[in-house]
């Protein structure tokens, strides 16, 4: 007897695995987020210090940045409002590699979610970046493209943090290096932590975005004269 | 007490207040402006547990510098204070403290602090602060809003250390947090959003302090800081950093404005004062051809 479905796949998870796929073209694979200057000083070398420093990255920064950013977008009413957030999460990254890198890839996302996942919100936010109104954020194209298939505001924010911590996690197995198997470790051991910050991020308010903390920050901003780097950022 | 001004509160002339609304243990506005050549309060109003000094003139410019003093001592939970600093055109304010805030235990809620600045054309704020001191259990929330003009100079430090216990032991405080909001023209540059939870262990607090215990922090924002300024500061600090006994560990970027960042951990006020005093110095020679700052309180 033929298998047949429960129920219907959602036609929003396939838009939410090819926005998160860390083959999208945002050149993520060339930031490391000041990972990199952590492998300098051998402060994360091996599976387990890297598995240590992601959950921290993720609930500690990650939540406060990019996974707010992406859970404001999508409540967001207008384009004023986006334009507020993108001004806040672009003010916010005080690393110039940082801001630069969010500007890069927030463009590149930003070019491929109105390509393929159009909407009338993508467009304005589009209009709003190319007339220099806004920065451009990954967070907030991410966010209006996965809005516009119908995905859940949950889904939408739990899929973005997944896809930069696997971001991460490929940089780390060539950066530390680890095993591809050790990656998929870290990345199993992520999902809990993923789960828990979502949790969080919908418990933050506007004043949280951007909050930053002072290693971290030094870290990233050290990274501007590190020598022999992998990484941009 | 003879030093504190005793000149009563000019409301109606300072305009409807930022903090309205709010009940507030401490309120201080200020407003300062040139007369006969040299910055002075042209309007001022304290009530609560905040208050200022008489002006101090610290070198041979038009530069004033007030002092707030806190009299009560220390912050307690649920506390709320409100600073308004508006500086004229093309005046020079420097304002410190008296001695450093202390934070205390906050169960359940936090202290908090809002600092709204307004910086006309050509006008300069420095604003260098005594330490921040929070004890164990203690939770404070810094909320600053500067808006300033393309000519107008903004230099904002803060230092954050955790308070000792009487057998000598450092206290690990709940949480702080120093949001500055910068904005030029009306447009936002930089949004400087500070947290720093200890946690329960330096595991927890990989990303914030490693394993330190102190952390300092500088945010300038002036047309004149060019890209090169940031190296040279960069490589200044590091020299002045590598100098101390105790390590420092820092960070400086560029950042919109134009301005420049500054993060500092270390276990020590004194040695990330030294690295701060050397990056302000240099900033206010390079912008305004100033000598270094010598607050004489020490």
């Amino acid at each position: 007897m033929p298998n047949t479905p429960t129920s219907p796949a959602a036609g929003h998870l396939l838009t939410l695995l090819q926005l998160s796929d860390s083959a999208l073209p945002t050149g993520s694979f060339s930031h490391s987020l000041g990972l990199e200057s952590y492998l300098s000083t051998e402060a994360v070398h091996d599976e387990a210090s890297f598995t240590l420093w992601l959950e921290k990255f993720l609930s500690q920064s990650l939540a406060y940045t990019d996974g707010l950013t992406v859970r404001l977008a999508y409540e967001a009413a207008g384009g004023a409002e986006l334009a507020r957030i993108d001004a806040l999460v672009t003010a916010a990254a005080v690393p110039r590699q940082i801001r630069e890198a969010g500007v890069k890839m927030g463009a590149r996302m930003l070019h491929v979610a109105t390509n393929v996942f159009p909407t009338p919100e993508l467009e304005e936010y589009r209009l709003q970046v190319q007339s220099g109104a806004c920065s451009g954020h990954p967070g907030i194209a991410f966010a209006l493209g996965a809005r516009g298939a119908g995905a859940p505001c949950a889904d939408t924010v739990a899929a973005y943090l997944f896809s930069t911590i696997t971001s991460l996690t490929q940089n780390a197995i060539r950066g530390i290096p680890i095993g591809q198997n050790a990656g998929q470790r870290v990345l199993r051991a992520m999902h809990a932590p993923v789960l828990q910050t979502v949790d969080m991020i919908f418990g933050l308010e506007v004043q949280d975005l951007g909050a930053a903390a002072p290693g971290l920050e030094i870290a990233q901003m050290r990274h501007e004269h590190l020598r022999a780097r992998m990484f941009m950022s | 007490m003879s030093a504190i001004m005793a000149e009563p509160p000019a409301i109606r002339e300072l305009g409807p207040s930022p903090f309205a609304g709010t009940k507030l243990v401490g309120e201080l506005r200020l407003q300062v402006g040139t007369r006969a050549g040299k910055g002075i309060a042209t309007r001022q109003y304290h009530a609560g547990a905040l208050r200022i000094l008489r002006p101090h003139y610290l070198d041979d410019t038009a530069q004033v510098c007030y002092t707030i003093v806190n009299p009560g001592g220390g912050y307690l939970g649920g506390d709320n204070y409100g600073i308004e600093v508006s500086v004229d055109a093309d005046t020079s304010l420097l304002l410190t403290t008296q001695s450093a805030t202390k934070v205390y235990k906050t169960p359940g809620t936090f202290v908090r602090q809002d600092m709204v600045v307004s910086l006309g054309p050509g006008a300069v704020l420095e604003y260098v602060p005594d330490q921040l001191i929070a004890y164990r259990g203690a939770s404070y929330r810094q909320f600053t809003h500067v808006d300033m003009q393309q000519d107008s100079s903004l230099l904002f430090c803060e230092v954050l250390t955790p308070g000792w216990s009487p057998d000598g032991k450092l206290f690990r405080y709940d949480e702080v947090r120093m949001r500055t909001e910068v904005s030029v023209d009306g447009r936002l540059v930089v949004l400087d959003n500070l947290l720093v939870k200890p946690g329960a262990d330096s595991l927890d607090s990989l990303l914030f302090l490693q394993d330190y215990t102190h952390v300092g922090m500088l945010l300038a924002i002036d047309a004149n800081i060019g890209a090169g300024d940031v190296e040279r500061m960069r490589e200044l600090a590091y020299k002045i950093g590598e100098a101390q006994r105790t390590e420092v560990h820092l960070g400086i970027s560029q950042v919109p404005g134009p301005g420049i960042a500054v993060r500092a951990l270390s276990n020590s006020t004194e040695a990330i004062n030294a690295v701060l005093m050397a990056v302000i110095d240099a900033l206010r020679h390079h912008l305004r051809g100033q000598k270094p700052l010598n607050l004489r309180k020490y």
